[in-house]
């Protein structure tokens, strides 16, 4: 069940309608309704890998109350690192195991040993990467203290489970959601409109921008031997709005649908393409996922304090496992580690928290500085996004090689019977309204809000993409 | 909550009415269109004349060289519609009496496609903007699965079919870029292509014994005094399952089996679709056969 889908539209007003009118008496019955609510919008999608989330629901609930309840270190680190090697054991066999078993394969062939792996028939579990992050914060947490497990069952599985968030996030964090599923929600009319105007800004970002972007990003990338240098420029950006339109849309649609129900989630996305270097862009892109790493990864092993060396170890790791993370491939290792090699000059010479502020633009030189880094950040982070969306390291090499060989800067005819320049105006217009909006969290608010609103539908309606229907991009991490 | 629901009231009803403004306005712009696609010619159309009508498929549109026609004097337009059923063709033929068009022959291409009655989605989909203008197309499709949606719900079958009949076409409409389709009096030449599928198997392939639509198309040409020509066109040689036309022979003994009229490789841009050569070789026949003055 998709949140563009016909049954999403019917699913969310019966939940809501359930929330709100039948089961409003309490907190633990507002909660109840939407574990079994978020159960059913989980095995929509296969309700065998229900069993896997509740096992890991069980597992993290029970650990976090050991670790607490443990009076030795002994006892306390034993549950935690049941907790943390069965999740990871979880996701390592159904996300990297046949990753791990072929590349060693092939490895081992390029030295002259034919061996043929044994590989496993096992489809990867949607959502599993999300809600074992939700699950290793949690005990984390507990471990070094930082918060009390919890002890109502209904309120933590809850928190794992959620549906808006249950299979691409945000990646929430038990400091933040649980306390707001400890209070009985209160229906807020404002609360709920902003709600209403994210979930329809996200629509727009999805179907306009995303699945139409998606359809010229998909002939340009699938047929890039036979493409000029000016198609797979527009590539490369089709598929920067393409992932972002895909990824914030979902964030936006769980925020606004989370809010209908008088919950508020961590936003995930702000406006990243604004940003004036990668260490600013990194702030503003799955912002969730960034600071889950640098939490409970990138600080344990020593952050930026420690010696020259200790801090280019510390930033390629987190990189290189946060594209690891994305999935099992080559590709999005290699992403990672071109997102190091752009991180490292700036935490090298302190110059990584230097565009912390707002961005405003005036008529001066300064600005035109502003507009440049801008535009220099967007191309970097596009280079890299040729190699998350090729299919092999090879191909995302020459991909980038012909940009610079090929020399033909000319409108192109596609496969798919479109040209190449076809949606600039679009995504110009896009960048424009998400720029002069860029203060709030979505467009649609504010004064004249219902000419907005129609302007939203309208577009939803007129221009997006329906008949080459695209799934969320990170459904599959 | 109250003043909550009606708001999400009011949002529903915005959607309603942009949706309906929408589609009215999508489907004005379709009936101004005059030079985009064959289909929205003829539904845009008054009366006309014509000696010979050509309907089928691609395999239609690629092998009647309607000029060849022309030059024996006789009017003549290629309707054949690459991916057409006789689903399409059928609807076509009913939309040109609609039209109350004068027709003297239909030369209908009768063969691969006796072997489905389904709607060929990519070419029906141009049919859809008349739906609610014309009676031939509402009823054509009332048997349709999903009729209701594409007849009731305002702006639907712009938004399910969006990529034939969505914003983009609109456009090409508004500016008025033609397309290739009218070009040729219809007829579609093909060159010969150097990495063209010259192998093909129909083996699981079967005339319906009772071809809905062609039911159609024959008795729709017998009560307008229309002669009906219906023939089975050229295939190249590395067909596996030329039995297929042996079968359509038995099951519709009045198609004649031009099959084997053209048959080298080299008349051939792929294998189910001839060149422009093959095509005029294909026509002079049918030409002598049926039109010899």
């Amino acid at each position: 069940m998709f949140f563009n889908s016909l049954a999403f539209a019917i699913f969310l007003p019966i939940v809501f309608f359930l929330y709100w009118f039948v089961f409003n008496k309490t907190k633990s019955t507002q909660n109840a309704l939407l574990i079994l609510a978020s159960y059913y919008f989980y095995s929509c999608w296969d309700w065998r890998f229900l069993f896997l989330l509740v096992f890991s629901t069980f597992l993290d609930y029970f650990t976090g109350i050991q670790i607490e309840k443990s009076n030795s270190e002994k006892g306390r680190k034993f549950w935690f690192w049941l907790s943390i090697s069965v999740n990871l054991g979880f996701l390592g066999i159904f996300k990297y195991y046949n990753f791990f078993a072929s590349s060693f394969a092939e490895m081992f062939t390029s030295f002259g040993f034919k061996v043929s792996p044994f590989l496993l028939n096992v489809i990867l579990p949607v959502g599993i990467s999300f809600y074992t992050f939700h699950g290793l914060s949690y005990v984390i947490d507990i471990y070094y203290k930082r918060i009390k497990a919890e002890y109502n069952f209904i309120d933590y599985s809850l928190f794992v489970s959620y549906f808006p968030l249950l299979v691409a996030g945000p990646i929430e964090r038990a400091t933040h959601l649980l306390p707001e599923l400890k209070e009985k929600r209160e229906f807020n009319l404002e609360k709920a409109k902003e709600g209403v105007y994210q979930i329809v800004w996200g629509l727009v970002k999805k179907v306009v921008i995303a699945d139409t972007c998606a359809v010229y990003a998909n002939a340009i990338f699938d047929h890039y031997p036979s493409m000029n240098s000016f198609s797979l420029i527009m590539g490369a950006i089709y598929f920067a709005f393409q992932i972002y339109g895909d990824f914030s849309g979902y964030s936006d649609i769980a925020l606004g649908v989370s809010k209908l129900f008088g919950l508020d989630l961590l936003r995930n996305f702000n406006y990243p393409y604004f940003s004036r270097d990668i260490a600013e862009f990194w702030r503003r892109w799955h912002i969730s996922l960034s600071s889950w790493f640098r939490d409970y990864l990138y600080i344990p092993l020593g952050g930026s304090k420690g010696g020259l060396w200790i801090k280019i170890r510390n930033t390629f790791i987190i990189f290189i496992v946060s594209g690891f993370w994305h999935g099992a491939n080559w590709t999005y290792i290699v992403w990672g580690f071109i997102n190091a090699v752009y991180f490292l000059p700036l935490l090298l010479s302190n110059s990584n928290r230097n565009n912390m502020d707002s961005i405003i633009l005036k008529w001066n030189l300064d600005s035109v500085k502003v507009l440049f880094s801008i535009l220099t950040t967007f191309l970097l982070t596009c280079i890299a996004w040729v190699f998350f969306r090729a299919r092999t390291i090879t191909d995302a090499i020459l991909y980038l090689k012909r940009i610079f060989t090929n020399g033909e800067f000319s409108p192109q005819y596609l496969d798919n019977e479109r040209y190449n320049y076809e949606l600039l105006l679009m995504i110009s217009l896009f960048v424009l309204v998400e720029w002069n909006n860029k203060t709030k969290v979505e467009p649609i608010s504010g004064k004249k809000s219902w000419l907005k609103m129609a302007l939203a539908i309208m577009a939803i309606i007129a221009f997006g993409t329906y008949s080459d229907y695209k799934e969320f991009i990170y459904f599959q991490f | 909550m109250k003043k909550f629901l009606l708001y999400i009231l009011g949002v529903f009803l915005l959607t309603v009415l942009i949706a309906v403004l929408l589609d009215g306005l999508y489907t004005y712009s379709f009936i101004q269109s005059k030079n985009r696609g064959k289909i929205e010619t003829v539904f845009n159309s008054t009366a006309k004349k014509y000696d010979v009508v050509i309907l089928g498929s691609s395999r239609a549109n690629n092998h009647f060289v309607s000029q060849m026609f022309e030059d024996k004097g006789l009017k003549t337009f290629n309707y054949g519609m690459s991916g057409g059923h006789l689903f399409e063709a059928s609807l076509m033929l009913k939309l040109m009496i609609e039209r109350k068009y004068e027709i003297k022959n239909i030369i209908l291409e009768a063969d691969l496609n006796l072997s489905n009655d389904q709607e060929s989605e990519g070419v029906a989909t141009k049919f859809l903007p008349y739906i609610h203008c014309s009676k031939v197309i509402k009823d054509h499709f009332s048997t349709e699965e999903n009729f209701n949606e594409l007849y009731y719900i305002p702006f639907y079958r712009y938004v399910k079919f969006d990529s034939k009949i969505g914003f983009r076409e609109i456009y090409k409409i508004a500016v008025n870029e033609k397309t290739n389709a009218l070009d040729n009096l219809g007829y579609y030449p093909l060159e010969k292509h150097k990495n063209g599928n010259m192998k093909n198997n129909i083996v699981n392939l079967n005339p319906l014994p009772r071809n809905k639509y062609y039911e159609e198309i024959k008795n729709i040409c017998k009560k307008n005094n229309i002669n009906f020509i219906a023939v089975m066109t050229p295939m190249c040689e590395n067909v596996v399952g030329m039995n297929y036309f042996d079968k359509v022979k038995k099951a519709y003994p009045e198609i004649h089996n031009y099959e084997n009229t053209v048959i080298e490789n080299k008349y051939f841009s792929s294998c189910g679709h001839m060149t422009d050569e093959g095509a005029k070789r294909f026509t002079a026949k049918i030409l002598s056969d049926f039109f010899s003055l």
